[in-house]
């Protein structure tokens, strides 16, 4: 069987998982919106200096709730050792790292298009073509942090500690994430031109390909035995 | 009259930190035999169990699966849990699964499978809303559904009641009938003994009986197995709570 | 009365023992002369005065920690997985521990060279001491990590992939942070700083030095951990 046919019954298992019960999806993103209001109160609400810091506010508004999904995602493999009925399974290891990673990265996004919405509301942005932009960063800082995020998941679903763990374990590696994607979505929410976008997207595309393919390599030692 | 063996373990070890749950054990298991695995809590038999389902590596030894490495696909596993999604109704349960093992026509061999453990009708319900014993049914179709050639089981009868118990005996003993190679661990003595064409008592890590299922009556049943376990029962037992940690 | 493996882990302790008390003086010896070198030897810098001293142990401390230790977990992971083996678990565990001291080391002189010559504690838009905090944080998630999970295959295999996934980061985290920092104004620059030959010389004594020390404490911390793996072991077939 293929990887990518098998990556897809494995990501949809899990996206009509999220779908039937939908709770998870509402948890994450009010959390995310909470973040974004928070915020608010934490500065001075509508002042300049809130404003600057507004992409950062914002990326901390994707990537905290969306730590606490990737936990979740493979809490849903625990509960019954269903993940070990897929480890049993003839199904290729990385196959099954890219349907995890392919699940969260679209439940992070669908998070993150419904949270940005939000961030223009309160953060008073105008809309504009610009967003779109903005979105495309979103799309690839999540994956890149995705991907990480769905290897040490795994690595700390068993433990007791996970939902401290994980934190720890995945915020310093997601710091170039963190680096580019708040840059980036400065300058496209902040500044006149766009002349850095395109660097901020190679370090973002480079370390999404870096961290997918080392993913798919190091899965069968995270699941299997 | 044995044919060449399904199953064949060898020198098998397998620590867990410091605590040993299988010590250089060996066993075979031939094509047809319903086998089953009698012994105490932490003598090692769900460890035996998962390093024959490819789940656990050993730390020495090997598992040759018909004269090869083990196949996956070749092997059905059901464990003390049901690997089953809650939030998935049994027909999806089952379609997932089948998509998963690469079977053609994956809704038609759910459904049948839905079938042949009378499921039929409880097939779109959410699996969460399962009583134990429809649960349980589930899980053995779940494991039986890319047709294994070698079925293990591990403490089915667990929390099962008396109608549930009697209709997995039921399935089981069909599947014997079918001539399916099954090894079944248990502590419930009455329940393994009634299909078993062969039995096993395994204390601390080791088997230590092994016999055809007739030189084994009913009543002698149990004072064999305690003869045994006192037998080899580890002898210098001084903090033995962490020898019971090993994992049963 | 010791097991077959029991033996051959004392005797690589051993080994490791026997190679630590070689390494000792050498070690002792090129450490005088590193302080030496850059207490006395090496000339007063004319701008940052004697502070810059700090430096000759700041590199030679950042080049252990990336260039030997950090560099060598990640190797040590690469071969656990592959080889399967629990010396190599044992290699990166200790090569952490090692690496982690000198990031400290590299991190603690930093500041106290930026207080005076940056005149800021924390150069945040240095990519280089940007890049040590991250690896300091990165291992010290390693070794939390480790330390929350019980002996075993399963443990070996996780630090490694650990260990493996935080040195693929480095370059990433110094390139963002290159990036970064060039397209906001300057307000630290660390460049500009011409060494004199007797301060390359001391440098390059102090760089021998700390890694004259990286393969003693390597010893050392690899016959420990042989040792204490029997002593373990003991401790449980006694139980049994």
């Amino acid at each position: 069987m293929s990887i990518l046919k098998s990556l897809w019954i494995l990501a949809a298992k899990d996206l009509r998982i999220e779908y039937r019960s939908r709770e998870a999806f509402q948890t994450t993103l009010f959390f995310a919106v909470l973040i974004l209001i928070i915020f608010q109160f934490a500065f001075d609400p509508g002042s300049k200096a809130t404003l600057e810091a507004s992409p950062g506010i914002l990326w901390v508004a994707l990537l905290f709730p969306g730590m606490i999904r990737l936990n979740q995602s493979f809490q849903m493999e625990i509960e019954e050792d269903s993940l070990h009925g897929i480890v049993l399974s003839p199904v290729d290891r990385g196959a099954f790292f890219l349907g995890k990673f392919l699940a969260n990265w679209v439940f992070l996004a669908l998070v993150g298009l419904a949270s940005t919405v939000a961030f223009v509301v309160f953060y008073n942005f105008a809309p504009s073509a610009r967003l779109w932009w903005l979105l495309v960063v979103e799309l690839m800082g999540l994956a890149g942090f995705s991907a990480v995020g769905t290897v040490l998941a795994a690595m700390v679903a068993k433990s007791s500690s996970r939902e401290v763990l994980l934190p720890i374990l995945i915020f310093p590696i997601v710091i170039p994430v963190i680096v580019a994607a708040v840059n980036a979505s400065q300058e496209i929410l902040l500044r006149d031109d766009l002349n850095t976008l395109g660097t901020w997207m190679q370090v973002l595309g480079v370390f999404d390909v870096v961290y997918l393919a080392a993913g798919f390599v190091v899965f069968e030692y995270v699941v299997g035995d | 009259m044995k044919s060449a063996p399904i199953l064949q373990l060898k020198g098998l070890t397998k620590r867990f930190g410091r605590v040993a749950a299988l010590r250089r054990l060996d066993l075979e298991i031939h094509a047809g035999e319903f086998v089953a695995l009698f012994g105490p809590n932490g003598a090692g038999k769900s460890t035996l169990l998962k390093v024959a389902a490819t789940l656990l590596g050993p730390d020495e030894g090997k598992s040759v699966f018909q004269g090869g490495a083990p196949m996956r696909s070749a092997i059905g596993y059901v464990s003390h849990q049901s690997l089953l999604y809650g939030n998935l109704s049994g027909l999806e349960n089952l379609l997932f699964y089948a998509r998963l093992y690469g079977l053609p026509d994956p809704p038609a061999q759910a459904r049948s499978m839905l079938d042949r453990m009378g499921l039929k009708q409880a097939g779109g319900q959410l699996v969460r809303g399962y009583s134990r014993g429809m649960k349980q049914r589930l899980t053995l179709a779940r494991a039986l559904l890319h047709d294994p050639v070698l079925l293990l089981l591990d403490e089915p009868y667990t929390g099962l009641d008396q109608h549930g118990g009697r209709l997995l005996t039921e399935t089981l003993s069909l599947l014997k009938s079918q001539g399916r190679t099954v090894f079944l661990v248990t502590h419930n003595a009455r329940e393994g003994l009634q299909l078993c064409s062969r039995v096993l008592i395994q204390n601390a890590g080791r088997i230590v009986f092994d016999a055809p299922r007739e030189e084994v009556s009913d009543d002698d049943f149990e004072s064999i197995y305690f003869q045994k376990i006192e037998e080899t029962r580890p002898r210098r037992k001084s903090r033995g709570k962490r020898a019971a940690r090993a994992g049963g | 009365m010791w097991s077959a493996t029991d033996k051959i882990r004392l005797r690589q302790a051993e080994r490791y023992l026997t190679a630590a008390k070689v390494l000792a003086w050498p070690a002792f010896l090129l450490i005088l002369a590193a302080l030496y070198m850059a207490f006395i030897y090496a000339p007063r810098e004319r701008q940052m005065g004697e502070v810059q001293r700090i430096f000759y142990f700041h590199i030679g401390a950042a080049w252990n920690a990336l260039g030997v230790c950090f560099l060598a977990v990640f190797i040590a992971g690469i071969l656990y997985l592959w080889k399967k083996r629990r010396i190599w678990d044992h290699v990166g565990a200790s090569f952490v521990e090692i690496g982690l001291a000198y990031t400290t080391i590299n991190l603690t002189t930093g500041m106290f060279w930026a207080r005076p010559v940056w005149n800021t504690w924390w150069p945040w838009g240095d990519p280089r001491v940007t890049l040590m905090l991250v690896l300091w944080l990165i291992y010290v998630a390693y070794m939390i990590f480790r330390s929350t999970m019980p002996d075993g295959e399963k443990k070996y295999k996780y630090c490694a992939v650990f260990g493996i996934i935080g040195f693929l980061d480095v370059p990433l985290v110094y390139v963002s942070i290159h990036i970064w920092r060039t397209i906001h104004p300057k307000v630290i620059t660390s460049e500009g700083m011409a060494l004199e030959t007797p301060m390359i010389m001391a440098l390059f004594t102090s760089m021998a030095a700390f890694t004259a020390l990286t393969a003693l404490l390597f010893c050392l911390r690899m016959a420990m951990r042989l040792q204490r793996t029997v002593v373990l072991e003991r401790l449980y077939e006694e139980t049994v």
